[in-house]
């Protein structure tokens, strides 16, 4: 894989990764069923219930992870991709792209959160947990910011703009 | 490098029970819920969500152990300086697996859902939980001290 198609494949990702996130914070996440009562919940109503129950560490946790990170990811990416081939703040683009790869995996956080919600809801109609097609967009989001972040490799930050075979 | 051999070996040991215990028990009303790592996969697939179930499955359960094994592997033939087969093809796996070792998020979900839970019903931790913490703590301890110029000065001499 050349450098010219990495770029490429990072920029597609990161413009797809912005336009899954809205699916994935508008459309519910998953419905929880507790005796007889439906309740469908997205990502920030999540969030917000937490924060409403009082236990305002752990909101915040869950708000950082899979509301703020992803926005962080996508926002850094563009402008770390925007720069690509000049000569501006390289050294700030090598620490963006480290601290990016460190953070990335976190937003994973709500997958997980989802999967263990779904396991012990499956009590019939006392209390179950369904996941919901925003779910499947939050996921396809968070594996494009990975991979966004991944296949751009830190050297490439410190390239010259033209790299055409002449 | 000894260190991190010793760490992945450790992580490897304590994913097995990890595994098979139950991480939380969930009840309601007299009816009770045990909870797997791979129950999650499971609820997942049933309820038509397969690429999330194939997603939790490949981070929590495949990737982990993937990584360990490659870490340990590569760290063991270091540590004799021997070349064993496959030593360039495991760090390779190590290395593309890095972003995906995702036990530590995992275990901090536990303990989001079990805050989320309490709100619900009531929740007990079981032995698994315990379990996924060590290993969650045993992978960081061997990334740190995992030298990744160490080993790639090592391949390069065998050329």
């Amino acid at each position: 894989m050349t450098d010219e198609v990495r770029f490429s494949i990072s920029k597609a990702l990161t413009a797809a990764a912005g336009i899954l996130y809205i699916p994935a914070n508008f459309l519910p996440v998953m419905t929880i069923t507790i005796t007889g009562q439906v309740e469908p919940l997205t990502v920030m109503g999540g969030v917000m219930e937490l924060y409403n129950t009082g236990l305002i560490p752990v909101a915040l946790v869950v708000f950082l992870a899979s509301v703020l990170v992803p926005v962080v990811k996508i926002v850094s990416l563009s402008w770390m991709l925007s720069l690509h081939g000049t000569a501006i703040a390289q050294a700030r683009r090598m620490k963006v792209h480290a601290f990016l790869t460190r953070i990335g995996t976190w937003a994973m956080i709500d997958v997980f959160l989802l999967s263990i919600l779904v396991a012990v809801g499956q009590l019939g109609i006392l209390a179950s947990v369904q996941a919901k097609p925003g779910a499947v967009f939050f996921g396809a989001m968070i594996i494009c910011t990975l991979y966004a972040a991944d296949i751009y490799k830190t050297y490439m930050i410190w390239q010259p703009p033209i790299s055409k075979p002449t | 490098m000894v260190a991190a051999w010793a760490f992945a070996t450790a992580a490897l040991i304590t994913l097995i029970p990890a595994n098979m215990s139950p991480i939380l028990v969930f009840s309601i009303a007299g009816n009770s819920q045990e909870n797997l790592i791979f129950t999650g996969v499971e609820g997942l697939w049933n309820q038509g969500f397969q690429p999330l179930g194939a997603l939790v499955f490949f981070s929590a359960i495949l990737a982990p152990v993937i990584y360990l094994l490659s870490v340990s592997y590569v760290c063991a033939a270091w540590t004799f300086q021997k070349r064993p087969p496959l030593l360039a093809v495991a760090f390779r796996f190590l290395e593309a697996l890095e972003p995906w070792n995702l036990l530590p998020v995992f275990a901090i979900a536990c303990m989001v859902s079990v805050v989320k839970l309490r709100t619900l019903g009531t929740v007990n931790w079981d032995s698994g939980a315990l379990w996924i913490l060590s290993t969650a703590v045993f992978t960081m301890l061997a990334v740190q001290c995992f030298d990744r110029k160490c080993v790639e000065i090592y391949l390069e001499e065998d050329k």
